[in-house]
């Protein structure tokens, strides 16, 4: 690297070099004269002037010579002027991107700090005509500035970045510093990566890269010896003694470290109140579900926190949830005129499993069934039953068609002759006599609708085996084009086929329930199926514990704010963890609430007592939760396509050496040198003039 | 100023324990400093001289009488109260300063050391400051020891400073022997000293010289080809310090030997005083050299 001058004219003026040595060489008298007792013995002395011989302070007078040579060097207009100096100043004009990682796993112990600091210094190495963008990401990536060289207002956008509770995700970040980079008209590129390189946010998979020739500078701000330890689930399971409910938390804890950790406290906290709290010891990489003691719920939701010990990423430490109270699903079976005393025996004793939902049940001959017992029902069931004529039959229409469901079972006292046309009518399909499949060893199920939501729960492998009951007699039923079929027996007929009524649901199964024309009532799927049918005819959903964070909540959902009863265009008062309540107004637009914050979201209409509030618990992703790294090179050599910047720089047009000096701007550092120079000349000046022995007391 | 400032309690503990040091080497804590010019009743014999006509007749002793059939009179060294007079020069080139403290401030605190040692002997103490002329006068006391202190800090720097007329006129006006501390720069010709403080020892006083020079009248460490203003005459020269320095530090040491010399012939004490030292230290300094004179003159 050398330097060239664009007017070397100038270095005529290092004559002036002379300046400060002349000044140092003559004789300079002080302006004021110096008190001192007596001339007396002064008086003798014959008087000489003199001309200095030597030079004196010669800090003072390099100082001063400096500055001279530095003020004649600055118009000179000097300029770097080999290669790596052209590269260099072609390297000025970069468009640099800072892609910051704000997920939340970089709240562990100083990351963000240090990640903070990188980001910063990436801006002030910027040069006079880069200009950079700042991007931050989590799941998804977003660009808080745009394409700047003021870096005032890069680091004034870096100031406003916290922390988030996002997960990890760099695909989204690449392919945006590669749409900011393409749509750049500089030369040259340059993307730093500043996190904690988490295995989890990352998937090769995903086709993303830099454009050709754009560098990855990356600052790797993760710990290799980093320990968490992270609640990363819980579950609750119901009981019902004596009308109360009660709940059993269970909770997922695992040991993200490379040590083993004993005696972690695990705390239940519900409603602000510990519970109870459970000792842990667990292996590096384990995890352990712990089953807290029931506790009896209350008539309203409960927000409950479990917490486990305490380490570099607290917000992983915690897991909340809310605990709905579970009213029991009503269900009313109601048996023909002549059954057996044991004619429901199998689903009684289904329905009398399992509190999650319970079960609310009754059983009732049709002969003795009134208006009155259908109220309030969520489920019928016809087991072998008519439909009831009358106004007990029209109140049975109404319960359907207002969300109730309807469960009609065909079997040997069913025939099509004892069903009204009215009730008939109401059914989904027509069915007709029994059809015989004794002699063959008994017909299978051979299509099961798993996208419908009473099978869907048997979609996965081992989830429950239908093949495996036989069916030797079924009712053949023929669907009206509205009918849904939702199983088919092997030889294509219909067993079980839905038909919407209303608001409610009615489902034909075309045989029995009661071991006789098959055996499903002795298998092991019947109990789960049992429960699936009455599940969805009752319209139960499922309460949501918790959610994840970036999940989103239909405020127009049942569960939340009353489904149907939500009122359109009403006023929600949104109150998130942190910050102020907020207030949206309820559209088809609107009606879905992102969770972005870790903690409890109430969410109710503004002029409501609060009667319907819905109260979600956001929780992090578990995967931000693994603090493990890949290698940032493997990274790098996936992203980068392997291209020279460098070279590309040097492709571009060279610039004239005006250019060059003008980009440079070397001059400018000259001149501040020089004055400061001569500012610390003048400070040191007067000092040594000021400690010159010479003052009268007053 | 205020007259605590005066005493310092860690100055004078050093000297305090320098007199003890003193009383056992000559005759005692009192006449460390002096010894008195005086001979009267005293518990410590000093001669015989002849009976004079008014003598007390109870003074002859009988024994020389039966020895010599002359009659003499015991005469014995007196152990207290002789005058003590410090001599302060104010003129105006007393009040200079290199460094911290001017050579009169420097005056004012020795002043006020030694009158307080000697009032500690149960000496009387005056005061004499002089500029041109004689500018205040505290008699000699027992009990001035505070108007002394007072006098030294209401001292304001005087005019152009003389010597011999000022000191002339005090000699005259002090009818008993005394012990008299001179306090100068001694900005004079050292004949001209010799001849001021001669006035006093012909008269059968003993006299201190204390000559306090700032450490920039004896170096000239100046820098810088500059005029110099006389403090008293107001008189501007061209001095260039590096050309001149050696030449005045020459003419001053010759001044000081010149003095140093004068003033130890005539058997008067002369002690130089830099007001870059510690006064402590001075004092020390001083009554080191009184215990050594006192040594060799018992020997």
């Amino acid at each position: 690297m050398g330097f060239s001058f664009l007017a070397p004219i100038f270095f005529a003026g290092l004559a002036a070099l002379a300046i400060p040595i002349i000044v140092h060489l003559t004789h300079r008298e002080r302006k004021d004269a110096i008190p001192f007792p007596s001339l007396m013995f002064v008086r003798r002395i014959p008087y000489k002037t003199h001309r200095r011989q030597k030079i004196r302070h010669w800090l003072l007078f390099l100082m001063r010579s400096l500055a001279v040579v530095l003020v004649v060097a600055a118009f000179a207009r000097p300029l770097m002027d080999d290669d790596g100096a052209a590269a260099r100043s072609f390297a000025g004009a970069r468009e640099v991107v800072v892609l910051l990682d704000r997920s939340h796993s970089m709240a562990y112990g100083d990351h963000w700090s240090e990640a903070l600091g990188a980001a910063r210094r990436a801006i002030s190495g910027l040069g006079p005509d880069d200009r950079a963008t700042l991007v931050v990401f989590a799941e998804q990536a977003e660009a808080i500035t745009r394409s700047t060289a003021d870096r005032t207002l890069l680091n004034a956008a870096l100031d406003g970045v916290e922390v988030g509770a996002g997960v990890t995700r760099y695909g989204p970040a690449i392919q945006l510093a590669r749409e900011i980079v393409e749509r750049s008209e500089r030369p040259r590129s340059e993307v730093f990566l500043v996190t904690d390189f988490q295995r989890s946010g990352w998937d090769a998979r995903q086709a993303v890269s830099l454009p050709e020739g754009t560098t990855l500078t990356y600052v790797d701000v993760s710990d290799a010896d980093a320990s968490n330890l992270a609640v990363t689930g819980a579950a609750v399971a119901r009981s019902r003694n004596g009308g109360r409910e009660s709940a059993i938390v269970s909770a997922q804890v695992a040991n993200l470290s490379t040590e083993s950790l004993d005696g972690i406290g695990v705390a239940l906290v519900v409603d602000g109140e510990p519970v109870q709290t459970l000792s842990a010891s667990l292996d590096a990489g384990e995890s352990a579900a712990l089953r807290f003691a029931p506790f009896v719920l209350p008539r309203r939701p409960v927000r409950a926190v479990v917490r486990a010990g305490e380490d570099a990423l607290p917000g992983d430490n915690e897991f909340r949830f809310v605990v709905e109270p579970n009213d029991p699903i009503s269900v009313l079976i109601v048996e023909p005129r002549n059954a057996s005393a044991d004619h429901s025996l199998y689903l009684r004793r289904a329905f009398e499993i399992g509190g999650q939902p319970g079960f609310d049940l009754d059983v009732i001959r049709i002969a003795r069934l009134s208006g009155e017992d259908l109220d309030g029902r969520a489920l019928v069931i016809l087991n072998d039953a008519p439909f009831p004529g009358g106004a007990i039959g029209e109140r049975l229409r109404e319960l359907v068609n207002e969300g109730g469901g309807l469960l009609t079972i065909l079997g040997r006292r069913s025939p099509p002759g004892a069903w009204s046309a009215d009730g008939m009518e109401f059914l989904p399909v027509a069915f007709g006599g029994p059809l015989d499949r004794s002699s063959g060893g008994g017909g299978t199920l051979s299509y099961l609708d798993y996208e419908h939501p009473v099978f869907e729960l048997f979609k996965t492998p081992r989830s429950g085996d239908f093949s495996s009951a036989r069916f030797f007699r079924y009712r053949r039923m023929e669907g009206a084009e509205s009918a849904r079929v939702l199983a088919r027996f092997d030889d294509g007929s219909a067993a079980l086929a839905e038909g919407r009524r209303g608001a409610g649901a009615v489902l034909v199964w075309a045989t029995d329930f009661e071991n006789f024309w098959n055996d499903l009532a002795v298998q092991p799927v019947f109990l789960p199926y049992v429960h699936q049918l009455a599940k969805y005819l009752s319209g139960y959903v499922e309460p949501q514990l918790w959610y994840r964070v970036g999940n989103v909540v239909d405020l127009s959902d049942k569960m939340v704010l009353g489904g149907d009863d939500a009122d359109a265009e009403a006023e929600i008062l949104v109150e998130r963890p942190s910050g102020e309540p907020s207030v949206l107004r309820l559209t088809e637009e609107s009606r879905f609430l992102q969770l972005n914050e870790v903690g409890f979201h109430r969410v109710g209409y503004v002029d409501n007592d609060g009667d319907r509030a819905y109260v979600a618990a956001a929780n992090l992703d578990p995967r931000e939760s693994d603090l493990a790294a890949i290698d940032p090179d493997e990274m790098v050599g996936a992203v980068t396509s392997g291209g020279d910047p460098e070279a590309r720089a040097l492709q571009a047009v060279v610039l004239s050496p005006e250019d060059r000096e003008r980009r440079q701007n070397l001059w400018w550092y000259l001149l501040a040198g020089a004055a400061t120079l001569l500012l610390l000349e003048t400070l040191i000046s007067n000092w040594l003039s000021r400690a010159t022995p010479a003052r009268q007391k007053g | 100023m205020k007259i605590s400032s005066f005493l310092d309690p860690e100055v004078l503990a050093r000297i305090d324990n320098l007199e003890l040091l003193a009383r056992t080497v000559v005759d005692g804590f009192i006449n460390g400093l002096h010894r008195s010019p005086y001979l009267g009743l005293s518990i410590d014999f000093a001669e015989y001289r002849p009976y004079m006509p008014g003598d007390d007749i109870r003074r002859i002793d009988w024994r020389v009488f039966g020895r010599t059939d002359r009659f003499y009179v015991k005469e014995f060294e007196a152990d207290t109260n002789t005058n003590f007079v410090v001599l302060l020069d104010i003129s105006r080139s007393m009040d200079y300063a290199s460094h911290g403290i001017s050579k009169l401030d420097y005056a004012r605190y020795l002043t006020a050391c030694l009158a307080y040692f000697s009032r500690q002997q149960r000496d009387r103490v005056g005061l004499v400051t002089f500029d041109e002329k004689i500018v205040d006068i505290v008699p000699p006391s027992a009990k001035h020891l505070d108007v002394v202190l007072h006098t030294v800090d209401r001292i304001q720097p005087g005019g152009k400073g003389e010597l011999e007329a000022p000191l002339l006129k005090v000699a005259e006006a002090i009818k008993r022997r005394s012990i008299l501390a001179l306090v100068s720069d001694l900005y004079h010709d050292p004949q001209e000293v010799l001849r001021a403080v001669s006035y006093f020892k012909n008269k059968g006083n003993d006299i201190l010289v204390f000559h306090v020079l700032d450490p920039a009248e004896i170096d000239f460490p100046f820098d810088g080809a500059a005029h110099f203003q006389d403090l008293e005459s107001g008189e501007k020269m061209p001095v260039v310090p590096e050309l001149q320095r050696e030449e005045y530090r020459a003419l001053m040491k010759a001044h000081l030997d010149d003095l140093t010399r004068l003033l130890v012939e005539n058997r008067m004490d002369y002690f130089l005083f830099d007001t870059s030292k510690p006064l402590d230290y001075a004092l020390f300094s001083y009554l080191s050299r009184r215990e050594k004179l006192s040594r060799s003159r018992v020997r």
